[in-house]
């Protein structure tokens, strides 16, 4: 079974919540759901829709052409009617607004109206989606449920969804939630992100847990003030996470570098948008590749990783929190709109093994000193508070932390930040830097949101493999490099103008990658363009 | 304890007769008196620096210490009242640090009101880079970056704490020490955001300041109601922060209120979070995704 499903309207009738509604209640079924949300930069009126693939096999994309149109305007019908699949359903005023106007509620009331009648096509247990309402609505689920059972009535059934024993309910999760309950599981103790689409769902998801989960969210004045105040809580021992997209990125770029400097732990969180400037506030790019590889003055280390999924999310999450607080480095977290604003379905979802430590001295000696040189460059951390004299200096210091300006001791401290590299790499040696996916002699090559695509479009693509690439610094130059060399066809796959993964491949391996499949539209690849584009190299 | 405590070994790099140097003074006798009388953990207290001649300071105390970036001191103390709320955090700061670079930061942190201290070395110049003009120096003032003369008034950075709801807003003067260090005291005893604005006139970019000072700088009495905003603001407004003509140029404390704090808004912010040892509960995390 596979049926893809576009709901849409202007924004404020209720598309994205309906559309994540009906995903839960597949999953509850036992299905496999990906949802893939689309909606311009604006607050009343315009086009949003969302596409739901359902099927009985791990799905992790979308695609332009539908079993069902659920429209809560007109618009919706004007515009994705003709890609309508053949046999398929359109539903929208016409059975919606008798039903609204019998119940003498408010429009919205449509949205409900339509998944009963979608429900009843499937022949889903009605009890199932009233308490996946009751769930999600609580207390104002009273009418909401009402419209759903008079859509369920009008509908008219044509197959018979229910989940078997084979079929576990699955879990329903963004980018964005796993992002946020990665996070949670390092044990994060302080978010700080000024609003910037596409980071501030993670900002709203732990600004409204902090109490449950006994950590604090904030937003500052600006993203200067969130790099800056994330240091001083780190300094003070906070585990501290900030959230920002490219624009923010770059007002944080100094003190990122500030990060650095101090060997205080940092976690950025960069959920990528088109850019340059502004771009396009509410799609989707992966143009910050170098921005995030090269941000901030000076030369110093920092981790890169990129999550191809929700499940990754989690643990790449969680890496890290552990990479940044254990080697005293700033670790970036490379997302962007598709995966931050996407749900994907899994059987279960866990949290990496890795510990949630501090990394931080339980009772440090009288003789402390915060910039110490040891065999691995890093420095026992402790935190004010705790007795000795702790210090943090943007300026060029000795082991004490006191600013010094002589040669000596700014080559010690140089090449004491930079002696982390080698430990870090072997960190990440043990942590899938990379991950390959089918087999053949040919190889695609991408990083970050993209996975999802190709890994629905493998199939069709012969005597492929796909490398992906998890950790962009320090990099996997070595595996790498010896994937590509075993192929006879290597193609990079980049949600961008030129492929910034081929220039980083050649930086570090020497390797020049020649196929380049790209797409800079703002939007995410789907499998079949993604096959379209193939049979054309 | 005595001021001594506070000496480090490093070499005072001010230019001989700095008034920084009273600074310095005032602020590790405000420290060690403060520690005797039971006000203050010195385990807890941490200082931070922005960049300029007032940095210098972080090399000169004998205390936790955070020397950031030129205009963000303010940023890195919030955030260090957000990682431990126990800390009493000690902001020194440039005036063109402060109200050039990072005059967003000062606006909002008046109105957080986070329980921090910040005290700022006005010397109407940016000294460390050769004297060019900064957001504190007077209309006309020549310099390297302004040779037609600077061609705006300057921001009176009292009336600003003032109008943006700092709940305590004092001047001093770095060459009155026994007095500054008392409006020292009395700022890190004071609970939310407190404002120092001292006076410490530069002897080789901006010569023509202390003789000004010495000869027009008066103590407000001390009788006067510090609960009254509009009578701060008419004090504030004394001095313009120019030197066309002699004006009075009040020190000490301008205004005093109570207002709750930055950190009470928080029910979980109780305690040090490195003290925390975290029990996630994975299943309870992922409930709601299911």
């Amino acid at each position: 079974m596979e049926k893809t499903i576009l709901i849409g309207g202007a924004a404020g009738l209720g598309s994205a919540v309906t559309a994540h509604l009906i995903g839960r209640i597949f999953c509850n079924l036992g299905c496999y759901v990906f949802n893939y949300r689309d909606y311009p930069s604006l607050i009343r009126g315009g086009h949003n829709f969302n596409v739901l693939k359902i099927s009985d096999k791990p799905v992790y994309s979308h695609e332009y052409h539908y079993d069902f149109i659920l429209a809560l305007d007109q618009k919706t019908i004007d515009i994705h009617r003709k890609d309508l699949k053949k046999g398929g359903l359109i539903f929208g005023a016409k059975e919606t607004e008798p039903v609204v106007q019998k119940l003498q509620g408010p429009g919205i009331l449509a949205n409900d109206v339509l998944i009963g009648l979608l429900f009843k096509y499937f022949g889903a247990d009605l009890e199932i989606i009233l308490t996946e309402a009751d769930e999600i609505f609580g207390k104002k689920a009273g009418l909401i449920k009402k419209a759903i059972e008079e859509g369920y009535k009008l509908g008219v059934q044509k197959e018979t969804l229910r989940r078997s024993s084979g079929q576990e309910a699955k879990y329903f999760i963004s980018g964005s939630e796993a992002i946020s309950i990665g996070a949670i599981a390092a044990g994060l103790d302080v978010y700080l992100a000024y609003p910037m689409t596409p980071a501030s769902p993670v900002l709203h998801f732990l600004a409204k847990r902090q109490l449950a989960n006994n950590i604090l969210v904030f937003q500052p004045e600006n993203e200067i003030a969130v790099v800056n105040a994330a240091l001083g809580a780190s300094f003070a021992g906070a585990k501290t996470m900030v959230g920002t997209s490219g624009g923010g990125f770059a007002l944080m770029s100094e003190g990122l570098s500030l990060a650095a400097m101090t060997e205080l732990p940092l976690v950025i969180y960069l959920g990528q948008r088109p850019a340059p400037a502004t771009g396009l506030a509410t799609h989707t790019g992966q143009g910050d590749l170098k921005f995030a590889l090269n941000a901030g003055h000076g030369e110093f280390l920092r981790v890169v990783s990129s999550p191809g999924d929700a499940q990754e999310a989690i643990t790449r999450t969680q890496e890290a929190f552990y990479l940044s607080s254990k080697y005293r480095v700033p670790a970036i977290i490379l997302s962007d709109k598709h995966l931050a604003e996407s749900d994907y379905s899994f059987n279960e979802i866990k949290k990496s093994a890795l510990p949630d430590s501090r990394f931080i001295l339980e009772n440090p000696p009288q003789d402390y000193k915060s910039y110490k040189i040891t065999a691995n460059g890093v420095s026992p951390r402790a935190v004010p508070g705790q007795g000795p004299v702790v210090r943090a200096n943007s300026y060029e210091h000795n082991e004490a932390g006191h600013t010094i300006e002589d040669s000596a001791w700014t080559i010690k401290m140089q090449d004491k930040r930079f002696k982390k590299l080698d430990f870090i790499k072997r960190e990440i040696n043990k942590l899938n830097p990379v991950s390959l996916y089918g087999k053949g002699n040919n190889l695609l090559i991408s990083y970050g949101s993209t996975k999802g695509a190709i890994l629905d479009a493998l199939p069709q693509m012969k005597n492929f493999r796909f490398l992906q690439i998890s950790y962009l610094k320090p990099f996997p130059a070595e595996i790498v490099s010896k994937e590509i060399k075993k192929s006879k066809k290597v193609i990079l796959i980049e949600n961008g103008v030129k492929g910034s993964l081929a220039d980083v491949i050649k930086e570090e391996t020497g390797i020049t990658i020649k196929h380049k499949i790209l797409k800079y539209d703002g939007r995410p690849f789907t499998p079949e363009f993604l096959v379209d584009k193939f049979k054309k190299i | 304890m005595i001021r001594q405590d506070f000496n480090t070994k490093e070499e005072n790099t001010w230019c001989p007769g700095c008034p920084n140097s009273g600074i310095l003074l005032s602020a590790k006798e405000a420290l060690a008196e403060l520690a005797n009388e039971g006000k203050l953990s010195v385990k807890d207290a941490t200082l931070v620096t922005g960049i300029g001649c007032h940095g210098k300071i972080y090399d000169y105390l004998n205390l936790n210490g955070f020397n950031g970036l030129h205009g963000r001191v303010l940023p890195v103390c919030l955030g260090m009242k957000l990682g431990n709320p126990d800390l009493t955090v000690l902001g020194f700061g440039g005036d063109g640090d402060t109200f050039d670079e990072g005059v967003a930061h000062f606006v909002h942190a008046c109105r957080y009101n986070a329980d921090i201290t910040m005290m700022v070395h006005t010397n109407q110049v940016f000294a460390l880079t050769t004297g060019q003009a900064n957001a504190i120096t007077e209309k006309g003032f020549v310099d390297g970056s302004t040779p037609l003369g600077q061609g705006e008034k300057p921001i009176n950075s009292l009336v600003l704490a003032l109008e943006m709801g700092a709940t305590f807003v004092a001047r001093g003067y770095a060459l009155q020490g026994p007095y500054l260090k008392e409006l020292i005291k009395k700022a890190i005893i004071h609970e939310g955001f407190a404002f120092i604005d001292i006076l410490q006139p530069c002897i080789v970019y901006h010569k023509h300041s202390m003789p000004y000072f010495n000869k027009n700088v008066y103590k407000i009495e001390e009788t006067r109601d510090t609960g009254n905003l509009n009578q701060a603001l008419e004090r504030a407004r004394e001095w313009d922060y120019s030197y066309e003509k002699d004006m009075k140029v009040p020190t000490g404390v301008f205004y005093e209120t109570k207002r709750p704090t930055f950190e009470s808004q928080w029910p979980q912010l109780k305690k040090p979070w490195y003290a925390l040892k975290r029990n996630i509960n994975w299943s309870r995390v992922i409930k709601e995704f299911k």
